[in-house]
C-alpha cells in the first residue's frame, strides 16, 4: 500500500464514525421527550425517597433466596413479565403500575403502560428511569442478571419462582404483602381457591387423564414434573405422560408413539377461536408421519388448552377449569342445579377485576 | 511508505482516541433514559467535585451505575479481543484466526455451563469458571500443538480447532441437561453479553484490575511487535536475523490467550471484532505490528462501544446482544472496506 490509499481510507474511516455519530445524536435528539426540563422525573424520585425513609423498609428474602429491602408504602411497581403484570391487575393494583414489558397483554389495558422492554433483555436504564419502588420479576422467563443488576443499582427487586399452582397461589399473596394489599390478596387467592376446590370436588375421585402436553411441536417440548403446568394438569385431572428432570424436555416422537398418551393437549400460538384451532391442529397433526401413529390422534383426543395455562397468573385458574371440563365432560355435565357450566377462560379472567362480572359467574356456576 | 516513526504512532493513537472519546460522550448520552449532552458535563463535573447529593438519584444510577461501566467494560472487550486476534494472526500466520480459533471461547463456554449447572445462583461463579475453562483450554492446547517441543503453527491451529469442536459438542449435550433460566443465561451468555453486573460491588476495583491484567498482555504482546513482522515474513528468515522464535511464539500465544479468557469471562462470546478490527486497522494504517498492536486495540474499542449504543438503542427499550450487533454491523463494513482496497 503506498501512502495515497491510506490517508484516503482514513479520511473514509473518521468520516464513516462521524456519519455515524451525527445519526446517532441525531436519533438521540429527536427521540428524546422534552417535557418540563431537565432532570426529568428525578424530583418526584427525590420526593418520594424522603417520603419513604420517614417509615422502616422491609427485609424480605425472594423466592429465589435473595436479601431485599422493600421501601414501605410501594407506589410505584415495575414488571417484568406477563404473569405478574397479570397479577397486578388481578390484585386491582394498575394504578400503582409504572410499567411492565412489551409481552404484556393481559388484560389489554397492560398494553398501554410504558414498557421496559421484552423480559429476558428489559433496558435496566429504562426501568431507572421509571423510578420504581418495586420490580417484580419471575424466574420462569427473566434472566437473574437482570435482578442481581438493579439490586446492585438499589432498586429493590422481588423474583417469584412458583413451581406448583399453590406456590403461585402463595405467590400472589406474598406479592400483595409486598405493596400493601395484604387483603386483596387474601381475597384474590382464597376466591382462586375456591374455584380450583370446586373443580378438585367435581374431578378429584377420577383416574387421572395421561396426556402430552406439547409447549413446542418442532421440535417437539413437554413440561417436566417440576413445573407449574405440570401441576396445573394435575389440577385438570391430568399428568404428563412424560417424566422427565428438565423443565422443559425436548422428546422425541417415538417415545410419545411407545407411551400413548390418552389426550394430546396443545398451547395456541395463533389467536384464532379455539374451534377452529382444534381442528386445523388436529389436521395438522393427522398429516404428521409419526404422529398418525398416535392413538389419541386418531380417536381425535386433542385439546387446546388456553393461552393463559402457561402463565403462572391467576388467569391459569380459568385455564385449570376449561382443561378440567375438556377432559371430563362427565363429571362437568351435570352441575348439582342441573345446568351446564358454560363461560371460558376470558370471562373467568374478568371476574378477578370487575364486580359484576364476579356476580355474573356466581350465577354462572350455581 | 514513509517510516514508521514513534511520533507517527502517537499521533495515530491520538487520533483514535479522539474517535474513542466522541463515540464514548455519544454512548453517555443515548439510550432509553434522556441525558443532554449538557447534563452528563453536569453530572460529571458534580461528580468530580464531590457534590453528589446535588445529582438526581435516577441519573447517578444510569451514568455511573450502567453506562459508565458498561462502557469501560466494552472498552476492555473490544480492546481484549481485537489486540488477540493480531496476535493470534500473526502466530498463526492465518488471516482467518481469531480469538476463538484455538478453542478458548469453547472451553470459558463450557466452564460457564458447568457454573451455571452445578451453582446456579452464585453472583460471579460464571466469570471465574469461564476464566478456568478458558485457561485450561489454552494449557490443552499448548500441549497438543507443539512438535518437537517447538509451537508449531499449523499443528496448533488444528489442535486449537480439534478442541473447539470437542468442547462445542459437550457444551450441546449439557445444554439439554439444564433447565428453562439456566438456559436463557447461558444463550446469552453465548451470543456476548454485556449487560451481567460484575462479580464484586467494587466497580472501580473490579475494572481497573481487569485493565490491568489487560495492560500487563498487551504490553507484553508488544515488546515482541518488531521480531513478529520479521516472522511474518518468514520462520527461517527471522530466525537468520537472530529472533529467538519460539520465545516470541510463547509470548504472544500466552498473551493472546490471556487477552481472550479475559474478555471471554466478563462477557461472553463476543464475535467479529477480534477478526475483523486487526484487518481494518492493516487497511489504514499497514501491517507493521508496532503500529498495528495499539490501533487494532483502540480500534476493537471503539467497535464495541458502538455495536453496544446500537445493541441499546436500535429496538430500545428492548436490548439486543451485542455479538449480534457485532457481526450484523461488522460484516458489511468489512466487505465494504475490502472492496474498496482491492479496487
Amino acid at each position: 500500500m503506498g501512502e495515497r490509499p491510506i490517508t484516503r481510507a482514513a479520511r473514509i474511516f473518521v468520516l464513516i464514525s462521524f456519519a455515524l455519530v451525527a445519526c446517532a445524536a441525531g436519533h438521540a435528539a429527536e427521540t428524546r421527550p422534552r417535557e418540563g426540563g431537565r432532570y426529568k422525573g428525578a424530583d418526584a424520585g427525590l420526593r418520594q425517597a424522603a417520603a419513604n425513609e420517614k417509615r422502616e423498609t422491609k427485609n424480605v428474602t425472594d423466592e429465589t433466596g435473595r436479601h431485599v429491602a422493600i421501601p414501605p408504602n410501594v407506589q410505584r411497581i415495575v414488571t417484568l413479565a406477563p404473569n405478574l403484570t397479570e397479577t397486578i391487575y388481578a390484585l386491582g393494583l394498575e394504578d400503582k403500575l409504572a410499567g411492565d414489558t412489551s409481552y404484556c397483554d393481559t388484560p389489554p389495558a397492560a398494553k398501554l403502560k410504558p414498557h421496559v422492554g421484552s423480559p429476558q433483555t428489559p433496558s435496566l436504564e429504562a426501568i431507572v428511569a421509571l423510578h420504581p419502588d418495586l420490580v417484580l420479576a419471575t424466574t420462569s422467563i427473566n434472566r437473574p442478571e437482570t435482578a442481581d443488576a438493579l439490586l446492585r443499582l438499589g432498586i429493590a427487586v422481588y423474583t417469584s419462582d412458583p413451581h406448583t399452582v399453590r406456590g403461585m397461589l402463595d405467590s400472589i399473596a406474598r406479592m400483595a404483602d409486598l405493596v400493601a394489599a395484604g387483603e386483596h390478596g387474601a381475597t384474590l387467592v382464597a376466591q382462586l381457591q375456591a374455584r380450583l376446590d370446586a373443580v378438585h370436588a367435581r374431578i378429584g375421585d377420577l383416574p387421572l387423564v395421561h396426556v402430552l402436553f406439547v409447549v413446542w411441536e418442532d421440535p417437539l417440548i413437554t413440561v417436566g414434573q417440576n413445573t407449574f403446568i405440570a401441576d396445573a394438569l394435575r389440577w385438570s385431572g391430568a399428568e404428563s405422560a412424560i417424566v422427565a428432570e428438565q423443565n422443559w424436555p425436548q422428546l422425541s416422537v417415538e417415545e410419545v408413539v411407545r407411551v400413548q398418551p390418552e389426550y394430546i393437549v396443545l398451547t395456541p400460538n395463533h389467536s384464532e377461536s379455539d374451534a377452529a384451532n382444534k381442528s386445523s391442529d388436529l389436521e395438522k397433526l393427522r398429516a404428521r408421519p409419526a404422529w398418525k401413529a398416535l392413538k389419541a390422534v386418531e380417536t381425535g383426543h386433542v385439546v387446546v388448552a388456553s393461552d393463559e395455562f402457561d402463565r403462572p397468573a391467576p388467569g391459569l385458574i380459568g385455564a385449570i377449569e376449561q382443561l378440567a371440563r375438556e377432559l371430563h365432560p362427565e363429571a362437568f355435565a351435570l352441575s348439582e342445579g342441573g345446568k351446564t357450566i358454560v363461560g371460558g377462560t376470558h370471562a373467568a379472567m374478568e371476574t378477578l377485576t370487575s364486580d359484576a362480572a364476579k356476580k355474573e359467574c356466581v350465577s354462572c356456576a350455581l | 511508505m514513509r517510516p514508521l516513526t514513534p511520533q507517527r504512532i502517537l499521533w495515530t493513537c491520538a487520533g483514535l482516541f479522539g474517535v474513542l472519546f466522541v463515540v464514548v460522550v455519544i454512548s453517555l448520552r443515548m439510550g432509553a433514559y434522556p441525558i443532554s449532552v449538557r447534563d452528563i458535563v453536569d453530572t460529571l463535573y458534580k461528580a468530580a467535585a464531590g457534590r453528589r447529593d446535588e445529582v438526581p438519584v435516577e441519573f447517578w444510577q444510569v451514568v455511573f451505575g450502567l453506562r459508565l461501566p458498561r462502557i469501560a467494560l466494552g472498552i476492555l472487550v473490544g480492546a481484549s479481543l481485537s489486540t488477540a486476534g493480531a496476535g493470534f494472526q500473526a502466530l498463526l500466520r492465518n488471516p482467518l484466526a481469531d480469538p476463538y480459533v484455538l478453542g478458548v471461547s469453547s472451553g470459558a463456554a463450557l466452564g460457564a455451563i458447568i457454573s451455571l449447572i452445578a451453582a446456579p445462583h452464585v453472583v460471579g461463579a460464571i466469570q471465574i469458571a469461564a476464566f478456568i475453562g478458558a485457561a485450561s483450554t489454552i494449557a490443552g492446547v499448548y500441549f497438543l500443538g507443539r512438535r518437537g517441543g517447538q509451537l508449531d503453527s499449523p499443528t496448533l491451529l488444528l489442535a486449537g480447532i480439534v478442541a473447539a469442536s470437542f468442547l462445542s459438542a459437550i457444551i450441546m449435550f449439557l445444554l439439554t441437561m439444564v433447565t428453562g433460566s439456566e438456559l436463557r443465561s447461558i444463550a446469552f451468555w453465548l451470543m456476548g453479553d454485556l449487560t451481567a453486573p460484575p462479580p464484586v460491588t467494587n466497580v472501580l476495583g473490579w475494572l481497573g484490575f481487569l485493565f490491568f491484567v489487560f495492560i500487563v498482555a498487551a504490553g507484553a504482546m508488544y515488546t515482541t511487535s518488531s521480531d513478529l513482522n520479521l516472522i511474518l515474513t518468514g520462520e527461517q528468515e527471522a530466525r537468520h536475523l537472530g529472533v529467538n522464535v519460539n520465545r516470541v511464539k510463547f509470548v504472544v500465544y500466552i498473551a493472546a490467550s490471556v487477552l481472550t479468557g479475559l474478555a471471554v469471562s466478563v462477557s461472553g462470546a463476543i464475535g467479529y471484532v477480534g477478526l475483523l478490527i486487526p484487518h481494518v486497522m492493516r487497511m489504514f494504517f499497514g501491517t507493521d505490528y508496532r503500529m498495528l498492536i495499539p490501533t487494532a486495540a483502540i480500534g476493537g474499542a471503539i467497535a464495541i462501544v458502538l455495536a453496544d449504543t446500537l445493541a441499546r438503542t436500535v429496538v430500545a427499550p428492548t436490548e439486543l446482544p451485542v455479538g449480534a450487533m457485532t457481526a450484523l454491523a461488522g460484516a458489511p463494513v468489512f466487505i465494504y472496506l475490502m472492496r474498496r482496497r482491492m479496487r
